[in-house]
Formats: structure tokens, C-alpha cells, sequence
């Protein structure tokens, strides 16, 4: 792992954050809950380390919002896991938010940047 | 990061146990998946396996997450699934319904007509029935009437004295309030003609005991009925709406009654109304009558309702009324001997003969809907067979069992539910034409329509109806053998003995049923038979009647009342095609007043003397409704209101009093003064139903109005050459030129008011034998369709015996005795029905015993004629079969 971790509950860590996170991460193919964990931690250089419990609260919620749709398949090392994909409905959710995402961060960075 | 597609399939819909484990499963792959990669980076196993469990956070709290979130997911698939399917299906049914018209109208037409009967009576029965009555809590109200001598089970109007001692000495009730009809009285509008309205006098607290406040100004309040205080009266909307347009400003202000100002206090509600077809209200004053308690003990027109106190039983309320009504025999026994006190539930009262009518209607209608039920069902099934290779193909497609069984109740329950629809719109508009038609079906305190629960109540019957008539066709089709099916190829399957059985066996129901519901029609038709055939003892052809009351302070002495009245029926009498004019203080089958009776020379019981119905008459009344002479004279001119006093009385009261006959002559005393005027009989005339059509003529007197002129309110008689309706503008020039300001009221002809003496009855017997002849109808269709189903099924075989030699006669006969068979069968089945069930029509029976032979006779021909009819076309049919097409067809 590279750089401090920063291990964060749903509470503080906003929930929306966690979500949109997932959603990113199922963009471009359907993974099991350790992929999307792996994927996160290797994606963020181990910033945003979104610990278990938060992830999968997280993608039981998303399921019941019919955003990423769930099926049983053989993992890598032929184990059965829980993969999840992104749905029609997912894809525009994970579009609006990022655009909102982005431009919060953006209005963020500029409020703090050093004048 | 590598990954497997996917494999497993997940079932739609899961259990919980399922749904725990496969959390537990998604959960515990992590943490083995995290503890493989700690170990390959070199840590031990157990050090490995802790820190994955730290890493991961609250694990037994994301668990219980987890499965509750699933749990929601779950259900929430599992409804909208379970609503896509059955909007699946009802498209699907839709599409096929709209395929076969035929079938379709001729199911929403049998379903609108067997929903819309139960509908309809449904909503007069919920009015009645189960509706509380319009006053505040109304079932704790009951109604208080003293017995006939020794019948426990009449309801007689009480005395006002009993009524005060009862008030008086009572312990159980809130409180008891009297009320007495008053007849009509003469509203004098400030412009256009008088009219007449009905009026009761109440009791200033009866308001008060029916917790039922004025709906503008007030009610009466203690001290209203009181002489000497201006005159008071509330009215009903209805009359507030007609005669003074809805106007709040007229509370308050002064009305003409009868030529005397009242202060107008209060309109009640809409619907408020103790049923006497009452418009107005007047406080009622008993202290006149109480003053002469020993006259007043005897006189029973004082009615009473009471509020029982909260917590009181009406058992013990009975009893308390008990105690005291022997207290009074005990008293006064030559008033009350064999008196005692009746207390009955209000609704009970109003409802009164409704009941059981309503009761018997419903029956019939339910089960006109159980022979429709049974002729769709058959319809379905025929249908049904003819499309088993859809069902097999479906089957083979992946649809369970249990798929198409719901897919074909989908359809019958639509079905059921598009005629439940019209059957209601058609309810509502029967009810509300019906009830216009014959008002006098319904008393006022009862307001029929259809609500929202009789919606509902239609709805729901329409959805059992559907899986009444699908549920045994789908079950039927869906156990069709999917080999069989397809391998017939084009031709649709004959549905093999199950199916055949199944219809043979619901035609034998249908005729089983209408065979009962004819008989109960049947029943009741005679009884109504025998009701208008009884001698009623006069005539009503030909007969137009009116009321007429010497109303106003004009009319205080019996001299003005006379010149009134003679000055009448004289002018009258002159009119062109005029045959005999009189007058009648009391119309025949509208009841009469009692009196009791003493003869002279004959011994006196003075605790029993015998009751006498007393009714006053004017001019030729005997002539003008032909109530026949027996005996003496009637009154002439020779009666002076000033002579002896000479009475007519009945053979009624000449074979109860003069046994021997030669009652003329004999002199007898009335009321309860022992030292009253003697009476000379003069004549003895016919008996007449004075009570009602189905009660016997009871013993009775006729005073002459010229005499005994204390009568105010007198019903006109007049007999015509021809229709009685062309002596209308003659009695109203002479009403006019006989007193302007006075009303004529209910101007009918007598046939008219003998026919509301039957109302109820001939409603009910209408809608019975309209039902009837639906039921039989139905079963008609029945036979012929399944015999029509058979002969299309067995095209193929009669063509071969009628190849072989058959004539068409024995094939005519083949179809023909099937189809007589199981009418006869639904016959035996229905007579023995009609048997064991003929006794529940015995209150509504009159002359007729519910075994009537004839009855059942002229039922069984009927349908065996009808079945015959049935029978035939079909059967014609089949010998028409050409025996090579038919062959070649296969």
C-alpha cells in the first residue's frame, strides 16, 4: 500500500461519496465486493481505503435502488461470489453525480487554494 | 483483477433463510479473500485472519444490514413482479376476450343481470337491514305499545293515561316521549292554493329522546304545548324546501295552519322522519286528556318511543314494564284486564314485515346469480376445450400449471368484474326508478341508494363470482395432457368424459335451482291471487276518493261541519255521470278506531267489555262502494242530526254479539260512560276489510256523520259511470265552492288505495317472479347449450348412423333424451329443494300452503315445455348432419 490509509465509516465518510465510488468502480465491468475493494485501494494509491462494512452496506443499498443488479458466479480462484453490475438506471445515477462530484471538489480546492 | 462471467442463475424470489445465507456467503468470500492476500504477504494464519476482521469493521452489524436491506429488495420484486404478471394476463385475457364477442356479450349480459339483482336488493336490504336509523344512538331506542286483550304478540297504540302511569312509574329508561298521528292539516301558503300535509303531534321531548337536533332554529322545549303560549311547529326540509324554497330567513316567523297562525321554530334535517310520512310536527298537549283519565284509559291512539338508560338491558326494561302493567290491571281493570306492556327494539318496529321480504329477495337473487354462475361455468369449459392445444402450447412453452389455471381465472374474474360494472350502473338506476315508482315500499326513516359499500359489496361479489364460474374450466384445461392435445392436430378435442360429466352435471344444478326458485315465484303469485280474489266486501271499480277536513275555528260546532259536508255531496251527487256520492270518516284497508261495546238487556262484564271498531259515514256511502244491505235499513232522511241515534253495524258484529241473528232493533252503548246515550241498530251491512286487505273484518259499528259530526277529516267516496278520473274537476269546483281555503288531500281511486295495501307485496312479487323467469330463461340456455356443444362435438357419429340406416327420427329422439334427462334429473333435485325450502316462505304465504299441489304441477310442465323447446333446435340439428360432409370434415 502506498501513501497514509484513510479508513473511514459511512458516517463520516459521506454516504453518497461511498456510492459513487462503487458506481465508478462497476463502470466497466461487473466485479465481486473484494474486487471493487482491491479496485478502490489500487485505484486511489491507497488514499481511500472504504473499509468492509461500509462497502457492503453500501452495495445492499444500491441493489435495492436497482443501480447495480446482482448475480452468483465463480471468482478467480472458483469460489462462489456475489458479482454485481451496473445497471441502465446506475450508469445515469453515477453520470449526474459525478458531474456534481466534480464540481464540489472543484469548488472545494478553489476556496483552499493559497491566495 | 480477473473474473468469471457469471453462472449461477438467482432465483427471482427468495426465502429468508436464503437470503441470510447468501450474505453469510458474500461476506465470509471477503474476509477469506483478504486473509489469502495478508498470508501471501507473509503473516501467520491467525494473525492474517484478525486483522482482515479489524480491517473490515462492524461485521455482525453489516450482516444484519445486509439481510434486511435483501429482505425489502425481496418483497419489493416480488410485488411488482406478481403486478407485471397479472397485468400480463389481464392484457392477454383482454386480447382473447376481444377475439370471441359472442361469448363475451353473452356473459356480461348474464353477469350484469345477476350482479345488478344482487346489487340492487343489497342496497335496499343494507338500508333497512343493517343501516342504523337516523337518530342518535339509535339502538338503544325502542318502541312502547300496550297488547290486544290477551295477545301478547300485538302492538297496540297505548292510552294516554297508561302512557303517563308508564311514564311515571318507569325506572329504566333515559327517557319515554308520545307521539299520535293527527292526520293532514291545511298549510295556507301566503299565495296559491292550500295544500295538505301530514302531522304528527309530539311530545316536546321526543326530540330530545331521539337526540336529533333542529337543522335551522330549534326543536320543542318543555312548556311548547302549552295553551296560551303562541302556537309552535317544526317542519320537515323536504316541506321547508317545497313550500318556502329553502329560505332561512322563515324561521321564526308565522305560517298558516289549518286558518290559525303557528310560529314556524325549526326545520329538521333531510331524512329525519318517524315513518308516517309525516312533513310537520306539533307539540303535542295530553293534559286535556289526562284531566278525564277514566275516559282517556280507554281511548288507545298514544304511540311512544323510549331511550333505554346506558347499561340497561331491554329484558330488564321488559320486565320493569311488566311489573307495572299489572299494577294497572290491578287498578283500573275494567281498562287494562289482559293489557300488558310490549317493548320492542326501534329498528325492529320500522323494519317490520320488510325482513323477511328482503331476506327471501336476496335468496332468489343469490341464487340467480348461482345458475349463472353455473351456465357460464359451462360456457367457459365449452371454450375452454376448444382451446386446449393453446393451453398445451403454452404448457410446452414453460407455463406451469398453476400459471394458466391463474391465467384463465384472470379472465373470468375480468369478465366477472366489466359485468359486475354494468350490473351496478344498471342497480343504480333500477333502485332509484323502483323506489320513485312505489315509495310506498320503503317507509320514509330508510334511504336506499348505492354507496361506496355496496360498491365494494358488488365488487367483491363479482370477483367470487369470477372464480365461482373459472375456477373449475381452468383446472379443467390445465390438466389437459399436453401429448394428447397436439397430437389431435387441427381438431378440437370433445373434452373427453371429465369435462362432459362436469357440464351434464351443472345443467342438472341450473335446473334443479330455477325449479325452486319457480315454485317459490309460483307460491307467492297465488297467495297474491287469493289475496285480491278474497271477498274484500266492496267494490273499489269505478270508485275515486278524496280527503277532506273541515279545518279552522269555523268549523267548531257540528252544524257548520254538517251544512260543509252536505252542501258537498249534494253538489257532487248533481255531477254528470256521478252514480252515488258518501263520505267515510276511515277508507276500507286504512284501519279504523276501537270503542267498547254494551247491549242492552245483555249482562255486563265491566272489566271485559268487548271491543267495537267505530266508523262514521256520510250520505249514500253503502251504495257508492256496494257494500251490500243484509238486514233493516241504511240511514235516510229520516236520521236527523237531531233525532235517536240509529248505527249500522257488520255481520262481523252481529254473529259475534247476536248469535241468533235479528240484531236490528237491539240498543247498545259505546264508549266507557256507563250512562252514555242508547243506539238503535237499524240496519246490518256486508263485512269489509276495514283493517287491511289479509285481516279478516273485525266486529264493527257505522255512525251517522249527522249525527255524531266530532269527525273533522272525511274521505269522499265517489262512484262513476266511467273512469273515476272524470269526476277529478268536478270535486275540485265543488271543494272550492264549498269551502276555498280547504284542501282536498290524496285524491286516488280506490283501486289505487287497495293496491298500496299490497305495495310490499306486489313489489316483492314482481321482483320474485321476474328473477323466476330470468332463472328459467338462464337454464333454458343451459340445456341448449350443452346439447348444441354435443351435437358439434358428435358430428361425426351421427353422420355414420344416420349413413347406416338411422332415420332422423331416432336421432332427433337420441339428442332429445339426453336433454330431457337431465332436466328431469334437475327436476327431481329442484322439487325436493323446493320442498325442504317452501317453509321459510310461510310468513310471506297467504291461502297457500307452501306444498301447494297446483303450484308444483304448473312448474314441472312449464319447464319440461321449456326444456323441450331447449331441446329441439339442437337436436334438429343433428338430423340435418350430411353424413359424407360430416365424414370429410374429419
Amino acid at each position: 500500500m502506498t501513501g497514509r490509509p484513510v479508513t473511514r465509516t459511512p458516517s463520516e465518510l459521506l454516504q453518497g461519496t461511498v456510492d459513487i465510488l462503487i458506481l465508478r468502480a462497476l463502470a466497466w465491468e461487473a466485479m465481486h465486493g473484494y474486487a471493487i475493494s482491491r479496485w478502490l485501494d489500487a485505484r486511489s494509491d491507497g488514499v481511500l481505503m472504504v473499509d468492509g462494512a461500509a462497502l457492503y452496506q453500501a452495495l445492499h443499498r444500491l441493489e435495492q435502488r436497482k443501480w447495480v443488479s446482482p448475480s452468483w458466479g465463480l471468482s478467480e480462484n472458483n469460489r462462489k461470489a456475489k458479482f454485481y453490475t451496473l445497471t441502465a438506471a446506475g450508469r445515469t445515477q453515477l453520470r449526474a453525480e459525478s458531474a456534481v462530484w466534480r464540481s464540489y471538489a472543484d469548488a472545494v480546492s478553489k476556496v483552499l487554494r493559497p491566495t | 483483477m480477473a473474473f468469471k462471467k457469471p453462472s449461477f442463475p438467482q432465483l427471482p424470489w427468495r426465502s429468508r433463510a436464503s437470503i441470510a445465507r447468501d450474505v453469510d456467503t458474500e461476506l465470509s468470500f471477503h474476509l477469506e479473500m483478504r486473509v489469502a492476500e495478508l498470508t501471501a504477504q507473509g503473516l501467520a494464519a491467525d494473525a492474517a485472519r484478525q486483522r482482515a476482521r479489524e480491517e473490515f469493521g462492524d461485521l455482525e452489524f453489516t450482516r444484519a444490514y445486509c439481510r434486511k436491506v435483501d429482505e425489502q429488495t425481496n418483497r419489493a420484486t416480488r410485488a411488482s413482479d406478481g403486478f407485471a404478471e397479472w397485468r400480463q394476463d389481464a392484457r392477454y385475457a383482454l386480447r382473447t376476450l376481444r377475439r370471441s364477442p359472442g361469448f363475451a356479450a353473452v356473459s356480461l349480459i348474464t353477469l350484469a343481470l345477476a350482479i345488478g339483482a344482487n346489487t340492487s336488493i343489497f342496497s335496499v336490504a343494507r338500508a333497512v337491514l343493517l343501516k342504523p336509523l337516523p337518530y342518535g344512538s339509535p339502538e338503544s331506542l325502542v318502541a312502547l305499545f300496550e297488547s290486544w286483550p290477551g295477545k301478547t304478540t300485538d302492538h297496540m297504540p297505548l292510552s294516554p293515561a297508561n302512557f303517563a302511569d308508564y311514564q311515571g312509574q318507569q325506572t329504566t329508561f333515559a327517557g319515554v316521549a308520545a307521539f299520535q298521528g293527527m292526520g293532514s292539516v291545511t298549510w295556507q301558503s301566503e299565495s296559491g292554493d292550500p295544500q295538505s300535509v301530514d302531522a304528527l303531534a309530539v311530545a316536546p321531548n321526543l326530540f330530545h329522546v331521539l337526540q336529533v337536533g333542529a337543522l335551522h332554529g330549534r326543536t320543542f322545549a318543555p312548556g311548547d304545548e302549552k295553551e296560551g303560549n303562541n302556537l309552535k311547529v317544526v317542519i320537515s326540509y323536504g316541506l321547508w324546501q317545497r313550500a318556502l324554497g329553502g329560505d332561512v330567513a322563515s324561521v321564526g316567523h308565522h305560517i298558516t295552519l289549518n286558518g290559525r297562525p303557528y310560529d314556524l321554530i325549526g326545520v329538521m334535517p333531510p331524512g329525519f322522519s318517524l315513518g308516517w310520512n309525516e312533513e310537520l310536527w306539533l307539540p303535542l298537549d295530553m293534559s286535556d286528556a289526562l284531566a278525564d283519565a277514566v275516559r282517556s284509559r280507554r281511548q288507545h291512539y298514544v304511540h311512544a318511543i323510549a331511550r333505554l338508560k346506558t347499561g340497561t338491558t331491554l329484558d330488564r326494561a321488559r320486565a320493569d314494564l311488566l311489573v307495572i302493567a299489572h299494577r294497572l290491571e290491578a287498578q283500573y281493570p275494567d281498562a287494562n284486564t289482559g293489557r300488558i306492556s310490549v317493548l320492542i327494539p326501534l329498528h325492529e318496529f320500522m323494519e317490520g314485515h320488510l325482513r323477511s321480504a328482503l331476506l327471501l329477495l336476496q335468496g332468489a337473487a343469490a341464487m340467480v346469480l348461482l345458475i349463472a354462475c353455473a351456465n357460464l361455468a359451462n360456457l367457459t369449459l365449452s371454450r375452454t376445450m376448444g382451446r386446449r392445444r393453446e393451453m398445451a402450447l403454452r404448457a410446452a412453452l414453460g407455463a406451469g400449471r398453476g400459471r394458466l389455471v391463474r391465467q384463465l381465472l384472470t379472465e373470468s374474474i375480468l369478465l366477472a368484474l366489466f359485468g359486475g360494472a354494468i350490473g351496478v350502473a344498471l342497480a343504480v338506476m333500477a333502485t332509484r326508478t323502483l323506489l320513485a315508482l312505489n315509495p310506498e315500499v320503503l317507509p320514509a326513516p330508510f334511504s336506499a341508494g348505492v354507496d361506496a359499500r355496496v360498491v365494494v359489496f358488488s365488487a367483491l361479489l363479482s370477483i367470487a363470482t369470477g372464480v365461482l364460474f373459472g375456477l373449475i374450466p381452468a383446472i379443467d384445461a390445465a390438466r389437459a395432457n399436453l401429448n394428447d392435445s397436439l397430437k389431435e392436430g387441427g381438431r378440437s378435442s370433445s373434452g373427453g368424459h371429465a369435462g362432459e360429466r362436469m357440464r351434464r352435471g351443472l345443467v342438472v344444478v341450473q335446473v334443479g335451482l330455477a325449479v325452486m326458485l319457480l315454485v317459490g315465484a309460483g307460491l307467492l303469485i297465488r297467495s297474491f291471487d287469493e289475496l285480491t280474489r278474497v271477498r274484500i266486501g266492496f267494490d273499489p271499480d269505478h270508485v275515486l276518493t278524496a280527503g277532506f277536513r273541515a279545518a279552522g275555528a269555523r268549523y267548531d260546532s257540528a252544524v257548520a261541519v254538517n251544512r260543509l259536508y252536505d252542501g258537498l255531496l249534494a253538489d257532487l251527487s248533481r255531477a254528470p255521470g256521478v252514480v252515488a256520492v258518501g263520505a267515510v270518516s276511515s277508507l276500507p284497508t286504512r284501519g279504523s278506531v276501537f270503542t267498547s261495546l254494551r247491549i242492552e238487556g245483555q249482562p255486563v262484564d265491566e272489566t271485559r267489555l268487548p271491543d267495537l271498531g267505530y266508523v262514521s259515514v256520510l250520505g249514500d256511502y253503502f251504495n257508492a262502494l256496494h257494500i251490500p244491505l243484509k238486514a233493516g235499513r241504511l240511514f235516510d232522511a229520516s236520521d236527523l242530526p237531531n233525532g235517536p241515534s240509529n248505527v249500522i253495524i257488520n255481520e262481523a258484529a252481529e254473529r259475534a254479539f247476536f248469535p241468533r241473528g235479528g240484531a236490528v232493533g237491539h240498543r247498545i252503548r259505546i264508549g266507557p260512560n256507563p250512562k252514555g246515550d242508547w243506539m238503535t241498530i237499524v240496519g246490518v251491512v256486508g263485512d269489509v276489510r276495514t283493517e287491511a286487505l289479509d285481516v279478516p273484518a273485525k266486529p264493527t259499528m257505522f255512525a251517522n256523520h249527522r249525527h255524531e259530526a266530532w269527525e273533522r277529516s272525511m274521505s269522499i267516496v265517489i262512484r262513476t259511470t266511467s273512469n273515476p278520473a272524470s269526476a277529478l274537476s268536478n270535486l275540485r269546483r265543488a271543494a272550492k265552492d264549498a269551502d276555498a281555503s280547504l284542501a282536498l288531500r290524496d285524491v286516488k281511486t280506490l283501486e289505487d288505495i287497495v293496491g298500496s295495501s299490497l305495495a310490499s307485496r306486489r313489489f316483492a312479487l314482481a321482483l320474485a317472479s321476474s328473477f323466476a323467469a330470468v332463472a328459467l330463461l338462464l337454464a333454458a340456455v343451459g340445456i341448449y347449450g350443452v346439447l348444441a356443444y354435443m351435437v358439434t362435438t358428435r358430428t361425426r357419429e351421427f353422420g355414420v348412423r344416420l349413413a347406416l340406416g338411422a332415420t332422423a327420427r331416432s336421432v332427433l329422439m337420441l339428442v332429445v333424451r339426453q336433454g330431457i334427462g337431465w332436466s328431469l334429473f334437475g327436476l327431481v333435485l329442484g322439487v325436493a329443494g323446493a320442498l325442504a325450502g317452501g317453509r321459510l316462505l310461510g310468513g310471506m304465504l297467504f291461502g297457500v300452503t307452501p306444498l301447494d299441489v297446483s303450484t308444483y304441477v304448473s312448474v314441472v310442465i312449464a319447464l319440461l315445455i321449456v326444456a323441450g323447446v331447449a331441446c329441439i333446435v339442437p337436436a334438429a340439428r343433428a338430423t340435418r348432419v350430411d353424413p359424407l360432409t360430416s365424414m370429410r370434415a374429419e
